[in-house]
């Protein structure tokens, strides 16, 4: 029994009301003078006891209605057991169709067991028939028609996509709130243990709403290729170097041959030992892929009960390294020396550096460079700057380096920006410049440790307008700008790339720079990964990109994409494990290899307590067999005020009856009162 | 119609006692068929034969002469009466349900009657009394006695209890001449002694009126719930429950009463029972009834 206002039990306390009239005041009741009591009798007193029982009946007819009332607010309930067979309620039949139901016929074995759920049902019976993947797809409406949840339990197919069981618990809290009745949740699983949410609080149940336990498959030993490391871009084919991960999963130790495939071809294998429950790392060295996207793959030979993660695809792309033009006019010889020997740093190999007068430069077609870089330039040729403009809004990349040669110039080329004048600072003592303020966010500025200990002696004020600083100087000087100019942008480096204006080619932050300002100039901003995990989002077009139409090609070849999705999506999900064809809006098109969660390849399972536990979360009575469905019982709060009511009347009329025998004036007295008045 | 001038609570917005007396009185006789006024006529009335002691002025000697038998001449005018009021003014007295005091009440009684007397000639008297004779005024039909009755009525006020051995003793003492002796009394007393605390006075040839004084509430008390019930004279406190005042006592009230009347009458005492809360001419019809057979 509970209360639902227990608060009103305080009201209890008024049947201090009556023990004050029926006690308290009649024995401070004033005495009446009366003529004389000659005719009253000592013995008398027994008829004022008996009187008093009289009025104790009033007086615990008064506390009674108090009390009743009290309660009354206070709504009283007791929980009354309905046999669920016997309470209206809604089944619902869940089946975990995860990547780890692929193990063995597991998934299979859990629509057996729906369907048994199912031909348990009653004629008339509400059931709804979800799975259980990365999310829960509802494949019916609660719904009567057995037959049709039969035939959505059969249309269900394995997913390459990662369990949730917190998100199956939302779901059912949220279709209790909506359908108002109990839910009875059969999940058919195989009750992973990875599958749990972070926190328990998430796997509550409605109240309501009890759980029954379909296990199928059991904890098994399972080896996979968690992961592979191998870059999206092949520069050169001989410095590749492809590294794959082998985990184990209540695996014993055992030695594991692994393959490194691309395009269907072997390119190698290795044999590695795996500790029992442990990782292995291979490395493969070189990888001869074809111009254009490849497809790679590592592969394991484990012969376990999950063969579906045994492979590991990637996707790489072949192409030439990409041509920078370094445009100087020879006065400072050593800023081409040092900028190249920084590109070369780079294992990928990624850039080809081509130096040129500005004259010679004017006669070249830009579009053959990924990046032009402008080193000190005194002056520009005549139309050298509108070839660069129409190149940098054709989505060029120019990187400028200013230094005491540009202060002839009355503005930044192709930033635009007017150069106010040129700031010194001594050799000598501390007269120097440091960098103060650096985004760091920044993909240009993200690994040079914010110019940690560079000194600055000459830098070239610029008076930043429509541009963006990305770092600044202690004297409040900006250092790097950044402008977006059509299709391309505009780098500009307020000093010199030799170490006569600063020492920024001696230190470590110098490659970094300039390995990352080239790749952010030539890749035209951060490139999205093309190794995913499936449910993974991939982006279609930016915010602010119109007109051309984007395109999905999914691992079989079919288009994933409607024509309203190919103009208007900006992002696409990917729900299985294959090589995805992905051509942007912006016309960058990728091959992306997307791949099951490893998190789904350990198959050990919850234990017993916390399922059980999850199960106590549906409420207090929701103690349930797993399967057990016939004689299951929940116990439903059924409110007690209809008979306190019933009562209270009751209590009420008999209050009124007896308080109207005792004051009510004698029958004769009344006669005689008529018979005055008359 | 006039009959309304003898309610107790018209008269207890009148503020002289006199006043009070005379308006009962002369209400009570423009009411009567028949005047009253006994002593003033020389009318006769009656022969009454000789009887050793009878004052030998009212034998009629005429008709001694023609029939050698001696006889009493007597008229309607004639009064040899004397009025002895005796007045309780015990603290008992003093209760009331209503507007008036049974005090209030009895000195309206008391008042009435000694008017009543005074325009009849008769000689009144007054004993107060409760346990002790608190006043007393001799019987008198003197000028001023009236004014001396009613100051000595209107001074009564309510004492301890009531005693009516020792007041009786007194009046015994007191009361030379025959009359009539009327007490206004509420008699909270047991009947068979204050029956035989009166009788010695009726042995003396008075006639003696019980005028028994009570209070509505004492005679049918109406209780909403059970009370402590003080005695005005003795402080004795009692808790009664109304079923008992509704049945028991109402009983035993009416038996008391009943003693009272009959014990009375077995001694040749008049008794009446007056309500409070009922007009005075009762009383005074009941007074001039005895009068009138005293003649």
């Amino acid at each position: 029994m509970g209360f639902l206002a227990p608060w009103f039990l305080a009201g209890i306390a008024a049947v201090g009301l009556p023990i004050w009239i029926h006690l308290l005041k009649k024995h401070r009741s004033d005495p009446r003078l009366f003529p004389s009591l000659m005719l009253f009798e000592k013995h008398e007193q027994s008829s004022v006891k008996h009187r008093r029982l009289d009025y104790i009946l009033l007086f615990a007819l008064r506390a009674a209605m108090l009390i009743l009332l009290a309660l009354l607010f206070a709504n009283p309930f007791i929980r009354r057991a309905i046999p669920l067979s016997q309470q209206k309620h809604l089944t619902v039949v869940a089946v975990d169709n995860s990547f780890s139901m692929r193990a063995d016929d597991r998934l299979q074995h859990a629509k057996d067991e729906a369907l048994k759920v199912l031909s348990n049902l009653k004629p008339g019976d509400q059931v709804q028939v979800v799975a259980l993947g990365s999310q829960v797809q509802a494949l019916t409406q609660p719904t009567t028609d057995i037959a049709e949840a039969r035939a959505a339990v059969a249309s269900i197919q394995p997913s390459d996509g990662r369990a949730s069981f917190g998100e199956l618990s939302r779901y059912t809290r949220t279709l209790s709130e909506s359908v108002k009745l109990p839910i009875e949740l059969h999940l058919a699983s195989d009750f992973q243990k990875s599958a749990m949410p972070p926190g328990f609080a998430d796997l509550r149940l409605a109240p309501g709403t009890t759980l029954a336990a379909h296990q199928v498959g059991q904890a098994a030993p399972n080896w996979t290729v968690e992961s592979v490391v191998a870059p999206r871009r092949v520069y050169d084919p001989k410095k590749v170097r492809i590294q794959a991960v082998v985990a184990g999963f209540g695996t014993p130790a055992a030695k594991r041959t692994v393959s490194l495939m691309l395009n269907g071809k072997v390119l190698g294998t290795k044999t590695m030992d795996v500790g029992e429950n442990g990782r292995a790392q291979a490395e493969f060295l070189g990888l001869d892929a074809p111009y254009g996207f490849s497809r790679g793959e590592v592969r394991i030979d484990s012969a376990d009960t999950l063969p579906a993660d045994d492979h590991f695809i990637f996707a790489v792309e072949r192409i030439d390294p990409r041509k920078v033009l370094f445009v100087d006019d020879g006065r400072r010889p050593r800023a081409e020396l040092y900028y190249k020997a920084a590109l070369d740093a780079s294992p990928d190999a990624a850039f080809q550096l081509e130096s040129l007068r500005p004259e010679q430069a004017a006669n070249v077609k830009l579009s053959n460079y990924a990046v032009v870089v402008l080193s000190d330039l005194a002056s520009m040729p005549a139309g050298f700057e509108d070839s660069l403009t129409r190149y940098v809004s054709g989505g060029g990349a120019v990187l400028v380096a200013l230094g005491p040669g540009s202060v002839a110039m009355p503005r930044v080329p192709v930033l635009g920006e007017p150069i106010q004048a040129s700031s010194y600072a001594g050799r000598e003592g501390e007269r120097f410049l440091s960098v103060s303020e650096v985004d760091t966010g920044h993909p240009v500025m993200r690994s040079t440790n914010r110019f940690d200990g560079v000194k600055f002696y000459q830098v070239i004020r610029v008076t930043p307008s429509k541009s963006t600083v990305l770092a600044k100087l202690d004297d409040g000087t900006p250092l790097v700008l950044e402008r977006q100019i059509g299709e391309g942008k505009v780098l500009a480096f307020a000093s010199t790339f030799d170490n006569s204006a600063n020492d920024l080619p001696l230190h470590a932050a110098w490659v970094p720079f300039v390995q990352q300002s080239a790749a952010y100039l030539s890749g035209g901003g951060a490139e999205q990964p093309v190794n995913l995990t499936v449910d993974s989002y991939v982006e279609l077009r930016s915010a602010d990109s119109k007109g051309a139409a984007a395109e999905v090609l999914g691992p079989d070849g079919t288009r994933l994409l409607s024509l309203e999705e190919a103009a208007s999506a900006k992002n696409f999900a990917v729900r299985k494990e294959g090589f995805f064809e992905l051509k942007t809006a912006s016309s960058r098109s990728s091959l992306i290899a997307v791949h099951a969660d490893r998190r789904e390849s350990d198959l050990s399972v919850m234990p017993p307590e916390t399922l059980d536990l999850w199960k106590a979360t549906g409420g207090d009575e929701s103690e349930t067999g797993a399967s057990s469905t016939g004689d299951q019982q929940d116990k439903k709060p059924a409110g007690l005020w209809p008979w306190l009511l019933l009562v209270l009347l009751g209590v009420a009329v008999a209050e009124s009856v007896v308080a109207n025998r005792y004051l009510r004036p004698p029958a004769e007295e009344a006669r005689s009162k008529r018979k005055e008045a008359a | 119609m006039l009959q309304r001038y003898l309610d107790p609570s018209v008269l207890a917005g009148i503020s002289g006692l006199d006043l009070v007396a005379k308006t009962v009185v002369d209400g009570f006789i423009a009411g009567l068929h028949r005047s009253p006024d006994f002593g003033f006529s020389q009318e006769f009335a009656e022969y009454r034969a000789y009887t050793p002691g009878d004052d030998l002025r009212h034998v009629d000697w005429n008709v001694y002469a023609r029939t050698e038998k001696a006889f009493l001449k007597r008229y309607r005018g004639e009064t040899n009466s004397q009025l002895t009021i005796l007045l309780d003014a015990s603290r008992s007295m003093k209760f009331t349900s209503h507007k008036i005091e049974k005090l209030d009440y009895a000195k309206f009684l008391a008042a009435s009657l000694a008017y009543l007397a005074n325009t009849q000639r008769d000689a009144a008297g007054l004993i107060v009394f409760d346990d002790e004779v608190r006043n007393y005024v001799r019987a008198s039909s003197r000028q001023g006695q009236l004014a001396r009755l009613l100051h000595a009525i209107n001074s009564a006020t309510v004492g301890t209890r009531t005693n009516f051995e020792h007041p009786f003793l007194t009046l015994q003492e007191f009361l030379r001449r025959r009359g009539v002796v009327c007490a206004i009394s509420d008699f909270w007393e047991e009947p068979e002694k204050i029956v035989q605390t009166v009788q010695p006075l009726r042995y003396r040839g008075n006639e003696l009126i019980l005028f028994h004084v009570l209070d509505p509430e004492e005679i049918h008390p109406k209780l909403r719930g059970p009370v402590l019930l003080e005695d005005l004279e003795t402080g004795e406190a009692m808790e009664v429950s109304p079923d008992y005042a509704h049945h028991e006592y109402r009983q035993k009230m009416d038996a008391h009463i009943e003693d009272l009347k009959t014990r009375s009458k077995a001694a040749g005492i008049d008794y009446f029972l007056i309500d409070t809360s009922r007009p005075l001419d009762a009383a005074l019809r009941e007074y001039l009834a005895i009068r009138k057979g005293k003649m």
